[in-house]
């Protein structure tokens, strides 16, 4: 039997939202904190559920599963929210965050994690690939996709 | 009487939200206005200026038109070809000196044709306030029309 396939080791965190789970490098998150109160941000997209105070800034928090196609739905009870970095290019202040059903766990991926095919993948331009971690999929977001629809203009 | 070191805190509904001072406003007792006794439309009341009359409309805390009778004190901000009007429940001067505005970027499309409508906000723990982008604000408060 052949050793699996192996490479470079990287640290990811697998966030857990309500029916899917993201893989996202863990540099990209910048922190993961506790539920709080929420201020709604008028006339703004189904998929950003408001904004939280963090530090000293406002936070957009968004659906993740509404930016997918699920239903809005109001703010979870339980869980935790999962504060990003700026996506690439962006000002330094322009943190985003999204709900996440549960603590985030971190995964060491080695290349050796099979690719998921497309057709198990949900059709949106905001999930770049898949993999298989110990049967589950996990998904990984298109980071460009996400940064164009923050910031079309 | 608009100081570019204070902002001003609105309150609609039950929500607050702060202009900054240097976008220019004036704030006027509803009885130096004009009520709309009519149900129907945007307008809350207008403001009459030589031959002119400015509109002032009723928003919730959804920044929606709304209309109710229990109101004391509208705001008036400068913009072209005239102010514009915002009935509010509430009205405060803050000192710049109290206020620590943090820059903040909505997601998404902008809902107006000058941007978003929020383009800071002043953070306190977990509580927070958006700021108005005074342009886009007024962009948005001028398209809910004259009548």
């Amino acid at each position: 039997m052949g050793k699996p396939r192996s490479g470079p080791r990287l640290h990811s965190l697998e966030v857990p939202l309500d029916g899917i789970t993201l893989l996202v490098p863990s540099a990209a998150i910048a922190e993961v904190i506790n539920l709080q109160n929420m201020v709604p941000v008028p006339f703004s997209q189904p998929w950003m559920n408001g904004a939280i105070g963090w530090r000293t800034l406002a936070v957009p928090v968004i659906s993740f599963e509404t930016l997918l196609g699920a239903p809005a739905t109001a703010r979870p009870a339980i869980g935790k929210i999962v504060v990003f970095y700026p996506l690439g290019g962006r000002q330094d202040w322009e943190f985003f965050a999204m709900f996440a059903a549960s603590e985030p766990r971190p995964q060491v991926l080695d290349g050796s994690q099979p690719v998921a095919e497309g057709s198990e993948l949900p059709d949106s331009p905001y999930i770049a690939a898949g993999l298989k971690v110990d049967g589950r999929l996990i998904l990984i977001p298109d980071l460009e996709a996400l940064k164009k629809a923050f910031y079309p203009t | 009487m608009a100081d570019p070191n204070q902002y001003l805190r609105l309150q609609l509904g039950g929500t607050s939200y702060l202009l900054p001072g240097a976008s220019g406003f004036t704030i006027e007792q509803r009885e130096h206005l004009i009520t709309n006794k009519s149900p129907e439309g945007n307008i809350a009341a207008w403001q009459s200026v030589r031959s002119a009359r400015l509109p002032a409309y009723c928003l919730d805390g959804m920044l929606r038109v709304t209309r109710h009778p229990d109101w004391h004190r509208a705001v008036f901000l400068d913009a072209l070809p005239h102010a514009v009007g915002l009935v509010v429940d509430e009205v405060q001067l803050l000192p710049r000196a109290e206020t620590t505005v943090t820059p903040f970027t909505p997601l998404g499309l902008p809902p107006t044709r000058l941007g978003h409508l929020f383009s800071g906000a002043w953070v306190m723990g977990h509580r927070l306030m958006l700021v108005f982008d005074p342009q886009a604000f007024v962009a948005y408060l001028q398209s809910l029309g004259d009548e």
